[in-house]
C-alpha cells in the first residue's frame, strides 16, 4: 500500500472559518480528537439516507481520510467540490431509489418519476398548441401581432420560443419511449423560455415580493417537473417504454384544447369569460381530478397518490395567483371552485400516499 | 447489466486480491494510468451496484484507527462478467486495429 496522497480529497483555504455547525464528535483511536476535515466530510455524508449512513459512513470516512492524509485543522481544510458532488450524486440515486432499492426509497423515487411524467405531459400539451398557433400565424397571418413582422427580430424570437416549447413535447415523447438522455436535454430546452420570462424580470426588478405572484408560481410550475425528471431518472432507474397511444395522448389533448378555444372564440358568447378558465390549465384540472378520484377509489400504489398530490398542488399554485386579479362574479367563483377541488383532492391523495408508504428500514442492521 | 468503465476497473482492481475502499481507488488510478480517479461517493455507488449484482462480496472487516475498514473480493460471477466484458472490448479493439491496418495498406497502395 502506497502512502496516501495528502490533500487529494480536500481543498485547503486560509483559516477564516468560524465554529463549525453541530457535528457529532467521534473518538477515533486512543482518545485522539476528530479532525476538522473529518467532521466536515461527515457533515457532507448527511446528504445520504440514514439507513445507508448506518451501513457505509465509517468506511466512507475511512477511505476519504486515508485519501486526504493528515491535514492540520489550521489549514481550514474542506472536502473538495468533486468529492461533495460525488456524495450528492450518490444521495440522489439512493433517495430517489431505482431498481433493487429499499422499498420506501423506491416508492419515493417512483413518486418523483411519475410527477415528472405528469408535469411533462402538461408542458407537452402546451408545446403542441403553441406550435400550432405560431404555424397558423406564419401561414395564414391569423394574428400578425403574435409573431411580429416578417424578417423582424420579434418574429425570430417568436419562432425560437415556439420551437423551444415544442421541445417539451419531444421530451415527453422521449421519456415515454425510454430515451432518458434525449428527454432530459429537450426538457431543459423546453423549460428555458418560461424560466427566462419569469427569472429575468424577477432578477432585474429587485425584491421578489414586489413582483406579481404569477411569476414565481410559473417558475415553480415549469421547473419542478424538469427537476423531477433530472433527479428521478438516474442510472439505477431503468426507464419503462410505454405505448405510443399513451405517449401521444397529450398531443391529442393539446389539439382538442386548441379546437375548443377556437370554437369558443368563434361563438362569441356573452359573459362567457369563466368558460375560458376551463381551457389550457383549466382543462388539466378536471382531467387531474378524474385521475385523482380513480387513484383514491382503486387504492392505487402510494407513488401514484403522492405524484398526483404534488401535481395537484402545482396546479393549485398556478390557480391561486388568479384569485387576486379577477372581479367578483362567475369567473372568480370558477377559480374558487377549481382551487377547492385541487386542495381537497391533493390533501386526500397526500394522506393516502403517505400512509401507504413502506416502513422505514431499521437504521442499523447487524 | 451495463458495465461502465469505473465498474470494469473496480472489478479489475479486485482480481489479484481483496481490497478496501481507498485501495480500490488507488488501484483504479494505477490501472488507468491516472485517467480515472474515483471519488469516494462514486466508488461506493459502483460497489453498491456490483454487490447487488453479486459480482463483488464482502471479504472481511477490520478496525483502522477506530474506523471500520471493509475489504471486498471478486466473486466467481464477477470474474466471469469481467472476462466477458474484457473479451468484448478486445474484439472491438481488434476490429478497430484491423480496419486501421487496412486503411494504412490502402494508403500505401
Amino acid at each position: 500500500m502506497s502512502a496516501p496522497a495528502a490533500g487529494a480529497g480536500s481543498r485547503l483555504s486560509p483559516a477564516t472559518a468560524g465554529e463549525e455547525g453541530r457535528t457529532s464528535l467521534r473518538v477515533s483511536g486512543a482518545g485522539s480528537r476528530v479532525s476538522l476535515l473529518e467532521r466536515r466530510y461527515r457533515a457532507v455524508l448527511r446528504l445520504l439516507p440514514a439507513s445507508y449512513r448506518a451501513e457505509r459512513e465509517e468506511e466512507m470516512v475511512d477511505a476519504f481520510m486515508e485519501m486526504s492524509g493528515d491535514v492540520s485543522d489550521e489549514l481550514n481544510p474542506r472536502p473538495a467540490w468533486g468529492e461533495i458532488a460525488s456524495v450528492l450524486a450518490l444521495a440522489v440515486r439512493l433517495r430517489f431509489g431505482g431498481t433493487g432499492a429499499d422499498p420506501r426509497l423506491f416508492a419515493w423515487g417512483e413518486s418523483v418519476r411519475l410527477l415528472a411524467l405528469l408535469g411533462l405531459a402538461f408542458h407537452a400539451m402546451g408545446g403542441v398548441y403553441t406550435g400550432v398557433e405560431l404555424l397558423r400565424t406564419l401561414v395564414f397571418q391569423v394574428q400578425p401581432g403574435l409573431a411580429g413582422a416578417p424578417g423582424s427580430f420579434e418574429r425570430l424570437l417568436a419562432v425560437a420560443v415556439s420551437l423551444a416549447y415544442l421541445c417539451s413535447t419531444v421530451a415527453f415523447l422521449a421519456i415515454m419511449r425510454g430515451h432518458v438522455r434525449t428527454a432530459k436535454i429537450t426538457a431543459v430546452v423546453g423549460a428555458a423560455p418560461a424560466l427566462a420570462y419569469t427569472l429575468i424580470p424577477m432578477i432585474l426588478a429587485g425584491p421578489v415580493m414586489d413582483r406579481p405572484l404569477s411569476e414565481p408560481a410559473t417558475l415553480v410550475f415549469t421547473a419542478v417537473p424538469v427537476i423531477a425528471l433530472l433527479l428521478g431518472f438516474h442510472g439505477d432507474a431503468a426507464p419503462r417504454r410505454r405505448s405510443w397511444a399513451l405517449a401521444l395522448s397529450p398531443l391529442a389533448a393539446g389539439l382538442a384544447v386548441l379546437g375548443c378555444t377556437w370554437l369558443l372564440v368563434a361563438l362569441r358568447l356573452p359573459d362567457a369569460d369563466w368558460l375560458y378558465l376551463w381551457l389550457d390549465l383549466g382543462t388539466a384540472i378536471p382531467v387531474w381530478a378524474a385521475g385523482a378520484v380513480a387513484v383514491l377509489t382503486r387504492r392505487s400504489a402510494p407513488p401514484q397518490a403522492l405524484a398526483m398530490s404534488a401535481a395537484g398542488l402545482l396546479l393549485l399554485l398556478m390557480r391561486l395567483t388568479l384569485l387576486g386579479n379577477l372581479p367578483d362574479g362567475p369567473a372568480w367563483l370558477t377559480v374558487c371552485a377549481q382551487c377547492a377541488l385541487l386542495w381537497s383532492l391533493s390533501v386526500a391523495l397526500a394522506w393516502v400516499g403517505a400512509r401507504g408508504l413502506p416502513a422505514r428500514r431499521p437504521a442499523f442492521q447487524p | 447489466m451495463n458495465m461502465t468503465e469505473p465498474m470494469f476497473l473496480a472489478l479489475t482492481a479486485l482480481v489479484d486480491e481483496p481490497r478496501h475502499g481507498y485501495g480500490i481507488v488507488q488501484e483504479v488510478d494505477r490501472l488507468s494510468a491516472g485517467r480515472v480517479q474515483l471519488k469516494i461517493g462514486t466508488l461506493y455507488g459502483v460497489l453498491d451496484r456490483l454487490s447487488a449484482a453479486g459480482l463483488v462480496a464482502l471479504d472481511r472487516e477490520e478496525a483502522q484507527q477506530g474506523r471500520l475498514r471493509r475489504y471486498y473480493r471478486l466473486t466467481d460471477e464477477g470474474a466471469a462478467a469481467l472476462r466477458d466484458e474484457a473479451a468484448r472490448m478486445a474484439a472491438t479493439a481488434e476490429t478497430a486495429t484491423a480496419r486501421l491496418r487496412a486503411r494504412t495498406a490502402g494508403g500505401a497502395a
